[in-house]
């Protein structure tokens, strides 16, 4: 059971902090200050910078364990300077299973500037003697510009101070600068702390080697975590595919499709 | 399964409608803010400050002294040293060079033209920018004969506390009033510190009360005071009751500001002089005379020779909030008197300094442990001090040297060299005899006592790149005799090295690597104890940056690594300062997450507070660090600060331990 609650550097710990996607997870999960699909659930500033209806699967197999899997589903509707992006996310199997909706809106506020907030519902279901047991929570972010090909990214999960609980809840609060140092290739550094668990560094990059085609990598310091990744996009449709060790686990399988509809 | 209580969460929609609110606001506002009082220099130099825990007064006179100017910005542009002096952290050389340049080229356009002045650079530029004025201040007006009132009432209670040896209410009480009316000011201070009475003794007062009368002149008398003053000569090793220079490692100089006479305003119960002080100037003759009488806290003893009363230390925390505390007020009458004799022949600036303090009953801090061997023991102790600047060209020299009765030496030199337009080196040398004492002085570099040391200090700062500057320092300290939990002389150094990227103004970013070593007794089962010495090491980051005017971000990570256990610490945080347009409402909020080993990695951050109060908690264990203040400017008579933090501490089996505590402040002004 205690790998259930086992990060694999995604999440620096807090196991109610969604999965990254397979193109964030592949450069090491640096997904703070990025404005893909998968980002914008990760930062929901990013939300903003989304002007296309798309909707996404993603699918997280941990370890290679079946039990152990994520699926997410998602949906980004745009809406002006506003987007609005819908996320379910299942994990675990019969015998534990922790679900979590979210709704999440972000917004361009000035050139340089978007900001972002999401509200999450998570379900935990156990059977026998533990029960099932709710939660709402809130995250939120922002998205700075302060250059072309600078881009800084700040997100708090979680921000309720825990004195208004009657337990603890896990806060994580991150941050992160890419730059795109090249046409085509895109770095990235990011720090993530959560309640209970060290600060974590994670680093990553995104080049594209030949049109349509990226090749990722990255290295996160949980676990002593390296990330390799690939991407293609056909027309309307982005294929990515992510593997992420972990120093006595294995290797945590990733891949996800994304639709541009409108 | 403890991990399913964490679902027993409460739904907080009037989060969700702050955010909303925030949102809103930014979209509807565009950029406007100025309300960044405290630059990222000042911030890390006041978490190193408290991280040192040798002179804890010194944190809270330095950030009373930056809130000081932060209200009342120096009006840069008037070109009158007097005014520019005023930034304390200048020497005087830096503040003739401001002068100067006004005087030569015009007004300042940007505050940015600092750094272009001779003496400055980027950095000391960035360390005034939040202190400075520049609009609409050409000219310094005569001082107002209209009476004008400033009344400042600090209130901080901390809820979940209940201390039940204390002798009154668990709130801390702070009140200031000043008037300022011509060339004449005055004030009071009054303070009840936590579990204080509010009102105590004959006549009913607080526990620390403070006033002053100040007559400032523009011609043979400069200045006089009457009442509570403080005072700082030469480099301060006779007589600073200030701050001393030395804070940083990677300062741009170490010279002491100007000799100075100034209203005691602060806090700190024991270090001020009470009664009358005088500055007299006759073209470059300076002549100041200061006398004092006040009681000070000690511990009372009985001497074992002659069995008369004395006092066996001095007690300098202020608190008398339990009954064993209050036996210790005001146990010492202390006498105090000096001159200082400044001329000023251009290039070099030299004075003379004697000052004599008395004590009844007598003192004798001589304990009989080998450590105390010279600690002060009598009635009265002599001070006479030599001390000089000089500026040569790019090279300004400065140095004291002070005789304690006459027998024991201290002795400061320093050195700072601009040799080209992107390199500058600091060099300083102190030398404080284990037997010199000085109960009014703060050397440089000395912390609480500036005795037992021998140090050398090093330091550079580079423009290594178009907005990249790096600068590293180095110092070795010696301590010729035996001090508290060190059985032998011993030593300690500390390096630094620090890089800061200005890619643009409203950008930046800060890191830092900090290594301390120090040694203490090994304690030794048997035999003597031998020393050990162990390493800490810091690395600090930071990234700062304003959208527009009206918001600022800034992010931080600090990680620790403590030699003595081998633990390890580590803090992030998050800030945002905003301010509303169309409200006189500026917010602070920050989010703080620390994970540390031990006590020995515990993290200081420095937060954003009232006025006149600081706060700079360690963090230590598993936790979160948040809090949220509001600003309302009630027009030009009033502000209000409210501010609620809160410490969660995470225990073992998913116990949660909560501290927080409500600060609120009025300054009314009529």
């Amino acid at each position: 059971m205690i790998v259930l609650f086992l990060p694999v550097s995604v999440s620096a710990g807090n196991i109610y902090h969604l999965p990254a996607g397979a193109a964030e997870a592949g450069m090491g999960s640096v997904c703070v200050m990025q404005t893909g699909f998968w980002s914008s659930f990760q930062n929901q500033a990013s939300l903003a910078f989304n002007n296309y209806l798309s909707a996404g699967i993603n699918y997280e197999n941990r370890f290679s364990l079946k039990e152990l899997g994520t699926r997410i589903a998602g949906i980004i509707i745009p809406a002006g300077n506003a987007s609005l992006g819908m996320i379910y996310s299942h994990f675990g199997y019969s015998c534990y299973r922790r679900e979590m909706a979210g709704l999440g809106c972000g917004l361009l506020l000035s050139e340089n500037l978007a900001a972002g907030i999401q509200i999450d519902y998570f379900t935990e279901k156990t059977p026998g003697e533990y029960g099932n047991h709710q939660a709402v929570i809130c995250e939120a972010g922002l998205l700075v510009t302060p250059r072309e090909n600078i881009r800084i990214g700040v997100h708090i999960f979680n921000p309720v101070p825990n004195s208004l609980r009657k337990v603890f809840m896990p806060v994580t609060i991150r941050t992160g600068v890419g730059i795109e140092l090249d046409k085509g290739l895109f770095a990235g550094a990011e720090a993530e702390m959560s309640s209970g668990r060290r600060l974590v560094f994670k680093t990553g990059f995104d080049y594209e080697a030949v049109k349509n085609f990226r090749i990722r990598g990255g290295f996160c310091t949980e676990n002593n975590a390296f990330s390799f990744g690939l991407g293609y996009t056909v027309k309307f449709l982005n294929l990515d595919l992510s593997f992420t060790t972990h120093e006595k686990l294995g290797i945590t399988s990733c891949a996800s499709m994304i639709f541009k509809i409108l | 399964m403890t991990i399913f209580a964490t679902f027993a969460v409460k739904q907080k929609p009037i989060l969700i409608l702050f955010w909303l609110i925030f949102l809103s606001e930014l979209i509807i506002r565009p950029a406007y803010c100025q309300d960044e009082s405290l630059s990222q220099i000042i911030m890390t130099i006041i978490e190193e400050f408290a991280a040192d825990e040798s002179d804890p007064e010194a944190t809270a006179i330095f950030i009373e002294q930056l809130h000081e100017l932060s209200e009342n910005p120096v009006k840069i542009n008037s070109g009158d040293e007097d005014e520019i002096s005023r930034l304390f952290f200048l020497n005087d050389f830096q503040v003739k060079a401001i002068a100067d340049y006004i005087k030569t080229t015009g007004e300042l356009v940007s505050k940015y033209e600092i750094a272009n002045i001779p003496g400055f650079d980027r950095q000391t530029a960035e360390l005034i920018l939040p202190f400075v004025f520049i609009e609409d201040n050409s000219v310094i007006s005569l001082p107002s004969p209209v009476w004008r009132n400033t009344l400042l009432t600090n209130f901080i209670i901390r809820p979940g506390e209940n201390d039940t040896s204390y002798l009154g209410s668990p709130a801390k009480v702070l009140s200031k009033y000043r008037f300022t009316a011509g060339h004449f000011s005055g004030g009071i201070t009054a303070e009840k510190d936590q579990g204080e009475r509010l009102l105590d003794g004959k006549p009913p007062l607080t526990d620390f009360i403070s006033g002053y009368l100040s007559y400032t002149g523009s011609r043979f008398l400069k200045r006089i005071i009457l009442g509570d003053f403080g005072a700082c000569f030469g480099q301060g090793i006779n007589i600073n009751t200030g701050i001393h220079t030395g804070l940083s490692l990677t300062a741009p100089g170490y010279m002491q500001g100007r000799n100075e006479t100034k209203p005691y305003t602060s806090t700190d119960e024991n270090n001020y002089l009470r009664g009358g002080a005088a500055e007299f100037t006759f073209r470059d003759l300076g002549i100041s005379l200061f006398f004092s009488r006040s009681r000070i806290d000690a511990t009372p003893g009985i001497r074992e020779d002659t069995s008369d009363f004395t006092v066996t230390g001095f007690y300098k925390t202020g608190l008398h909030n339990t009954s064993s505390l209050l036996m210790k007020k005001d146990i010492v009458t202390e006498t105090s008197m000096g001159a200082n004799v400044t001329y000023d022949f251009g290039f070099l600036r030299a004075g003379v300094l004697w000052s004599a303090g008395s004590f009844v009953p007598p003192v004798s801090l001589q304990s009989g442990n080998p450590e105390d061997l010279f600690d002060f023991s009598g009635k009265t102790c002599n001070i006479y001090s030599f001390y000089y600047n000089s500026q040569f060209r790019k090279v300004l020299s400065y140095g004291e040297i002070s005789f304690n009765n006459l027998r024991n030496l201290a002795m400061a030199q320093g050195i700072t060299a601009k040799l080209s337009d992107r390199l500058a080196v600091n060099f300083l040398y102190r030398y404080y005899a284990p037997g010199f004492h000085t109960f009014h002085g703060r050397g440089p570099g000395s912390g609480s006592n500036t005795c037992n040391e021998k140090a050398m200090l090093g330091n550079f700062t580079f423009e290594a790149a178009k907005h990249l500057f790096v600068s590293a320092g180095a110092e070795i300290r010696n301590f010729p005799w035996l001090r508290y939990r060190i059985s032998c002389p011993s030593m300690a150094r500390k390096y630094e090295i620090r890089m800061k990227y200005i890619p643009s103004e409203n950008l930046t970013f800060d890191c830092s690597f900090t290594s301390r070593f120090s040694m203490l007794d090994s304690n030794e089962s048997q035999g003597i104890n031998g020393l050990s010495g162990t390493s800490d090491r810091l690395f600090r980051f930071s990234a700062k940056y304003s959208p527009g005017e009206n918001l600022v971000l800034s992010s931080a990570v600090n990680y620790m690594i403590s030699g003595h256990d081998d633990s390890r610490g580590m803090l992030m945080r998050q800030d945002i300062v905003y301010r509303l347009r169309q409200a006189p409402l500026t917010l602070w909020i920050r989010y703080c997450i620390f994970n540390t080993g031990s006590w020995y990695t515990r993290l200081y951050t420095y937060e954003n507070d009232l006025l006149y109060s600081y706060n700079v908690p360690a963090l230590s264990g598993d936790g979160c660090r948040s809090y949220a203040m509001v600003k309302w400017e009630i027009g030009d008579m009033a502000d209000l600060r409210v501010k609620y933090g809160i410490t969660t501490l995470a225990h073992e089996n998913d116990l949660m331990e909560n501290r927080d505590e409500i600060r609120v402040q009025l300054i009314v002004r009529f």
